[in-house]
Order: C-alpha cells, then structure tokens, then sequence
C-alpha cells in the first residue's frame, strides 16, 4: 500500500502548476475586467483547459481525450481544486453524459458530440427528473412517439441544472406506456433551439437560479438522437447516475470549504478571544477534519478498485451519502462559528466573509437531494450492499 | 499508487477470522463475566503465538515477519471482531515497543514466541489518558533508581510476568522494566466492563537498574499511537461483527408478516453503520500507512482513527441491541459482549474528546 506518485507524476505535476500560473492568472483578469459575460468567460476558461490537455483525461484520443493514466487524473484534479481554479462550466458533459457515451453510444454519436462536449462548444443539461418522477424516476411521463425518422416529444421536466443556458439536453422520455415502466423508457439528445421547447428559470432555495423547469411541445427529436436501442434507455440511465455518484473532486472542494472555515475561526472575535480559542469550537472543526479525511481515504480506496477495474457500482452511494451530510455539517458548523453575525446578508455593515458562509450552508442543502436523496442512498446500501429486503412494492 | 491490501493480508485476515470462530466464542466472555478475568487457555495461546501473529510487522532482522503495520492491525480488527480477549494487541504493541526501544533480542524472542507476556503501563490514577498526563517520577541514583507509585488500567497484567511502566526521568519521559514478581511490586485486579485483564500496579521502592530503562519521548509517542491504532482496529472489528450479525437477524426475523429488514426505520440505521464502517476502515488505512512513512499528519491521522471508531464501535453495539428487540437485551446473545467490549476500548487510551482534540492542536499549528 502507498500513496506515492511516481517521477513522471510530479513532473507533469509541475507541468501543469506552470501552465496554470499563467493561464489562469489570464482568465482571473478577464473575468474580474468583467466586460466579458461570464457565461462566455466561463466557456472560454473551458476551452483553454481543453487546449491544454487538461479536460478528458479519461477518453479516447480519437474523441478528444487524452488518455491520461488515473493518477495523473489524480494529479488534475488536485491541482485545479488548490489553484482554485474554477470548473469547467460543461461539468454535467464532460462527467455525466461523456462516460454515458463512450460506453453506449453509437460512433457518429460519439464522433460528433464528444469533441464539442469538451471544448465547451456545446453545453448539456440533464433533462430526467420530472414533477410526478423524482426519486421514482422510472414513472416518468414525458411522452416520445415515432413519426418516420423523427420522435416527437411532449411532456415537462423539473430541476434541470443549467437548462436556461444549455445547448443539449439528454433526455428521458416513455417510448411504450404499455410495457412496465423500466421497459418503456428511451435516452434521447435534444438540441434545446427545437421548436416547442420553453424554458423557464427556477430560483432556489438559495436565491441563485441555477435550475429550471422545461416544456416540450411536439418537439421533434431525428431518430438518429436516439442512445442505445429504442426502450433500452434505463439501463443506460443507471451508468448515467453511476458516473454522476463516483469520483474524487468531491473531497477536495470539501477541503476548500474546510479550510475556510478554519480561517474564518482564527480571524473572528467572539468575545475576548479567537472563535477557535472556544473548546466546542475546537471540537467541531477536529471532527469535521477526522470525517474530510475518512472521505479521501475512501476516494483512495475507490481509486484503487478503478485501478484494478472493478466498477463502483452501489459503493459509490456511501461515498455520495457521507459527502453531502459532511458537506451540510459544514456548512452548519460557519453558522455555529459566525456567531450573531451568521445572520447578516453579504454588501451589508460586519457582514462575514462577504456572504459565503450562507452561500455554502445552503449550497450544501442541495446536495442531498440532487443526483439521488439520502434516503434513495440508504435504500440502495440496505438493498444492494447489505443485501437486506426491498422495503415497497416497485 | 495503490492503497488495497495485498494479498497476503487478506489472507492473513481471513486466516485469523477462520481461526477464532474454531477455537473461540462468545462464551468465552461471558465466563470471563462471572469469573474474573476472561482466561484464554495456554493451549491456544501457543497457537497464536506459533502462528507468528505477534511478530509479524517487525523487521525479518528483528525475528519478525516482515509485513507492515497495517497487517497487524487487521490481526487486531478480527480478533476484535471474534470478541476475542485484549492480549493480542497487547503483545503486537509490546513486541513493537520492544522493538522500537532496541530491547535485548532475547528478550523480544521470548515475547513473540509467546513465552513471556508484556504489559504496557501508562495510565495513572489522575482522571487523563496520555503521555502529557503522566507524573511518576522515579527517586535517581548512580546505577539506576527505585520507582514508587500506581499505574491502573493496565491491560492483561494479570497474565504479566513484565511491566514497561512509563515514567518520567530526568530526560524526560522513558519506560523502565518491572518484573511482576520483583520486590515492592502489588498487582490488584481491576474488573473490566468487558471481563477482561486490567489490574492496578502499585510500586513501592521498586529497585531497577539503569539496564532496565528503555525508550526516550519519541518512542513512547510512537508505542502510544500504534498502540491507539490497534485498539481502533479491535473497535472496528467489533462493530463490522455486529453490523453482519444484526443484519442476518433483519433478514430473518418476521414480524407484520414480512422480514424487519425491510422496514426503512431498520434497515437505514443498518445502511448508516455500514457508512460510517467503510468511513473506520477508511481512517485505519490512511492511518497505519501514515505511521509506516512517519508522515507529519501521522499522529492526527491515528487520533482521527481512534476518535471515530470509539463512536462507531458503540453506536453499532447500541444500535444492534436494539435492532435485535428483546432477545438484544438478554445475556444469552453476544451483542452486550460487543457493547461492554466497544464501551470499554473507547476510553482506553483516550476517549473521542480528548483525540479530538489532539486533531485540533494538528489544525492550530503552525505547520497545517
Ligand atoms: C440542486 C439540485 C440540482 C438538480 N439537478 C437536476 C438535473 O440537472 N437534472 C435532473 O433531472 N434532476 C435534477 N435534480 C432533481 C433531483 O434529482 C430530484 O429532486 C431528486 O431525485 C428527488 O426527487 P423529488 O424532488 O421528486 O423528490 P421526491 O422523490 O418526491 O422525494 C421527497 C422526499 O421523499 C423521500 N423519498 C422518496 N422516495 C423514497 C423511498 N423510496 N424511500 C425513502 N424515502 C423516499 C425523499 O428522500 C425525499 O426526502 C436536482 C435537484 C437539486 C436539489
């Protein structure tokens, strides 16, 4: 056992801290200039980070990838967390529908869409969880019926992250509402200028609007769009959220946030002393780091079985079920430290961390229920890994 | 980069799991209950030690296996998991404290062939766990000293034939050598929780030479977190047992005309532990190899271990005692062996409170 990389690891390390250092310092300055929309910053930012090499380490070089071995993956993602550069904006392609791709799409589906989903040429939004589908998502009602080379698609999805500014959207719709509900389902990509589509703006809870609510209207989908076989679409959604539920970045925004916390706690007054000078409050950051550092470990173990290829399957949701009660925890935990102060909104008089704190506290709020409740984790552990009975009737 | 384990500990750890549910049971403990202390016959304990369990992540150059650390303490995980008794993280710390202090080679033979057994005193009757807590001080002369004063809680001395008793010397803090039989020397049982070894040490003009002291501070750091790590191991174990256990009951046991397991107030208490279980092996893990390389986070790292195994191991016996119903509650069923097990290690060696905080002096130096 080690966690060593080797030579050429910290050399492409060291690659890549040069590289960052000038391009990111370049994006920093268009970005604050803000003469550019930062939807259009963002995607350029995208696209150097393709140019450079840095996006696709995973994918095939055909399609634009680059092949790079899971260490140096590693390497990257470590990297771009500490420089705290930000993500690419394209994060639902490039981790969510990429994969889904590479493994089940036909090769002019992957010739002509994977490129552009890196390059950020064409943003992607998740179209499956609808108004009466959510953690059932297998009852989902949005209707696709053949009509020669074309679907046409009528029905509403809900919650779709990014859907204001994608370009694409991979879709789930009923292909035969006769069959039972896991063999009537068909994966779709939709082009989101169609005619018939209307996209309305969701705020959440948060105040930002980061999601939104969409209508399809006769939207007439080619039939080349269609993954895999006509109603074969669930088993493909099942990888879809695999990918969505695995990988290592988690941890390390979650250090990010950590991190800030510890710092507002030796910055901040509370009384006569530090707010990290307090016992209670030394107690809550030690347990915070003891639950980060469970978290990486585990990454490490879940590294190693891709590694070793062996697919994370129904693990992956104790590393998504333990991730966001820890991300919630601490996001809780700025609200303990801020005091009296934690309730006063960002630009006003002895505001904190201009507003930061309750950006996180309710950003980490989402992440218990988007890509899969808790309670959806606590089943399929119960179910899958601890092989208990179902507990409902499906 | 690889962080799995090899081979050859998954045999090891199957090996010992194999082993235990042959040659040891719940009943065991439970005699152990009525009569003080739990005793393992001295058949089995030659069988362990032939086994080469208790050397096995020394140096080939010092007698032992040559395996990492990690190995012994997945040794620790399913003997704790088999509620099997505290003398074998006992002897795999005192071999490696033997080991660490450059004890005689005769000696440290003598400990992992399981001819002689060790015990490692350092708590004192002041309410603390730690080395900073420690106060004996021995009366100095020329050639050596005499030591007066108490050491409790100190696991398996009744089983003893030598005590490394943590003091405080001039040069700061050392283990002297005390033989159970020498003169001044009273050893009074103590009952555990759990039934198992610990007893009170009290020395009264306790003649040693200078032979007989070992270590200095580092090595007494480095005994303390092995030690801590293997007791983590122990709690980890435990509850991965009971975890299994109350799961086979949820899927058996029939109630409202369908198993109880399928009842989400159940089965995601269940789907929590097996959580918060991969999260211990996790810590155990980054733990020993940290220890291994001597990483600066090495010490948080087997605080970070200890603090959440000691909630995990008692939050999983608690939950499955009541996850079990009635027959939990009863002491035919081994889940209170488990409980006073887990209840016990959780303030050996430091509590979660007081690991917690020394994660927490790890995050305020200057060096995080
Ligand atoms: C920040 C965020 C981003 C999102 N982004 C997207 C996106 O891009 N694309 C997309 O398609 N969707 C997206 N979603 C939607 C998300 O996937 C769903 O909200 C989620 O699956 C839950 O579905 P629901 O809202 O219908 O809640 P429901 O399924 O109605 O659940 C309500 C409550 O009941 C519980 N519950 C339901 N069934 C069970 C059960 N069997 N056992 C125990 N408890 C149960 C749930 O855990 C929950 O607490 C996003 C959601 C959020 C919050």
């Amino acid at each position: 056992m080690d966690l060593k990389f080797s030579p050429q690891d910290e050399q492409y390390r060291e690659r890549l801290r040069a590289w960052l250092d000038v391009n990111l310092k370049q994006h920093q300055a268009v970005s604050k200039a803000g003469d550019v929309d930062p939807v259009q910053a963002a995607r350029d930012w995208q696209k150097t980070l393709c140019e450079g090499g840095y996006l696709g380490l995973s994918w095939p070089r055909e399609y634009g990838g680059q092949e790079a071995s899971l260490t140096q993956q590693v390497v990257v993602s470590e990297e771009l967390a500490r420089s705290g550069a930000p993500a690419p904006i394209n994060t639902i392609g490039i981790s969510i529908l990429g994969p889904t791709l590479i493994q089940h799409g036909s090769e002019e589906q992957k010739q002509r869409y994977l490129p552009k989903i890196l390059n950020g040429e064409e943003l992607w939004c998740q179209g499956f969880s609808e108004p009466g589908a959510g953690s059932d998502l297998a009852s989902l009602q949005t209707r696709a019926i053949e009509d020669g080379d074309h679907f046409v698609v009528n029905g509403q999805k809900v919650w779709t992250s990014l859907g204001m500014i994608a370009d694409w959207c991979f879709l789930l719709v009923r292909t035969n509402p006769d069959a039972l509900k896991r063999e009537g389902i068909s994966y779709l990509l939709c082009n989101m200028k169609t005619p018939g589509i209307t996209v309305r703006p969701l705020r959440n809870a948060g105040g930002g609007s980061h999601f939104c609510e969409m209508f399809f209207d006769d939207v007439r989908i080619p039939r080349e769009n269609l993954v895999g076989e006509l109603n074969g679409g669930w088993r493909i959604a099942r990888s879809t959220l695999d990918n969505e539920r695995s990988g290592l970045s988690g941890v390390i925004s979650i250090e990010n946030n950590l991190d800030r916390l510890l710092n507002l706690s030796t910055s901040l007054n509370r009384g006569k002393e530090r707010a990290i000078d307090s016992d209670s409050v030394q107690q809550q950051l030690a347990q915070l780091w003891i639950e980060k550092e469970g978290l990486k470990y585990l990454g490490f173990r879940n590294l190693s079985d891709q590694i070793a290829n062996r697919p994370p399957g129904p693990a992956a949701s104790v590393g998504k079920l333990f991730a966001s009660r820890l991300r919630q925890k601490i996001g809780k935990a700025g609200f303990d430290i801020a005091g009296p102060l934690a309730q006063v909104g960002k630009k006003s008089p002895h505001s904190i961390a201009r507003g930061r704190l309750q950006a996180m506290y309710f950003d980490s709020l989402g992440y218990s229920i988007g890509g899969g409740t808790s309670e959806i984790m606590q089943n399929i552990i119960a179910e899958k890994v601890l092989g208990l009975p179902r507990s409902y009737e499906d | 980069m690889h962080f799995e384990l090899s081979e050859e500990q998954n045999a090891i750890y199957d090996l010992v799991v194999g082993f235990m549910a042959d040659k040891w049971s719940g009943d065991n403990r439970r005699q152990g209950l009525d009569s003080y202390p739990c005793q393992i016959p001295g058949e089995l304990l030659r069988e362990i030690a032939d086994l080469g369990f208790y050397g096995i992540s020394l140096d080939e150059k010092s007698g032992g296996g040559g395996e990492p650390l990690l190995t012994s303490a997945l040794i620790a995980e399913a003997a704790g998991g088999s509620l099997f008794p505290s003398i074998m993280n006992t002897t795999l710390a005192a071999a490696k404290a033997l080991d660490l202090c450059d004890a005689d080679s005769n000696w440290l033979a003598k400990v992992i062939s399981g001819q002689q057994t060790v015990a490692i005193a350092i708590e004192e009757p002041n309410g603390c766990w730690g080395l900073d807590s420690i106060e004996l001080t021995p009366q100095m002369d020329g050639q050596g000293g005499y030591l007066s004063g108490s050491k409790i809680l100190v696991s398996d001395g009744d089983f003893a034939q030598v005590f490394l008793v943590a003091a405080l010397l001039p040069d700061g803090p050392a283990f002297i050598r005390v033989n159970a039989n020498a003169e001044g020397v009273e050893i009074n049982s103590m009952r555990r929780l759990d039934g198992q070894s610990i007893v009170e040490l009290e020395m009264k003009d306790v003649r040693f030479e200078q032979d007989d002291v070992l270590g200095d501070g580092a090595t007494l750091n480095q005994v303390y977190d092995i030690w801590t790590l293997l007791i983590a191991a122990d709690l980890l174990g435990n509850a991965q047992s009971v975890l299994r256990m109350t799961t086979d009951y949820a899927k058996e046991r029939q109630q409202f005309a369908r198993p109880i397991g399928s009842f989400q107030a159940v089965a995601h208490r269940l789907a929590d532990i097996q959580v918060d279980v991969e999260i211990g092996r996790s810590l155990l893990y980054g733990a020993c190899l940290a220890l291994e390389e001597e990483s600066d986070e090495a010490t948080a790292l087997v605080s970070a271990a200890k603090a959440w195994m000691n909630d995990l191991g008692v939050k999983a016996a608690e939950t499955g005692l009541q996850l079990h119903g009635g027959i939990g509650y009863t002491w035919e069923l081994d889940i209170h062996l488990h409980l006073r097990q887990a209840r016990s290690n959780a303030v050996t060696l430091g509590d979660s409170k007081y690991h917690r905080a020394r994660v927490a002096s790890h995050l305020m130096s200057p060096e995080y």
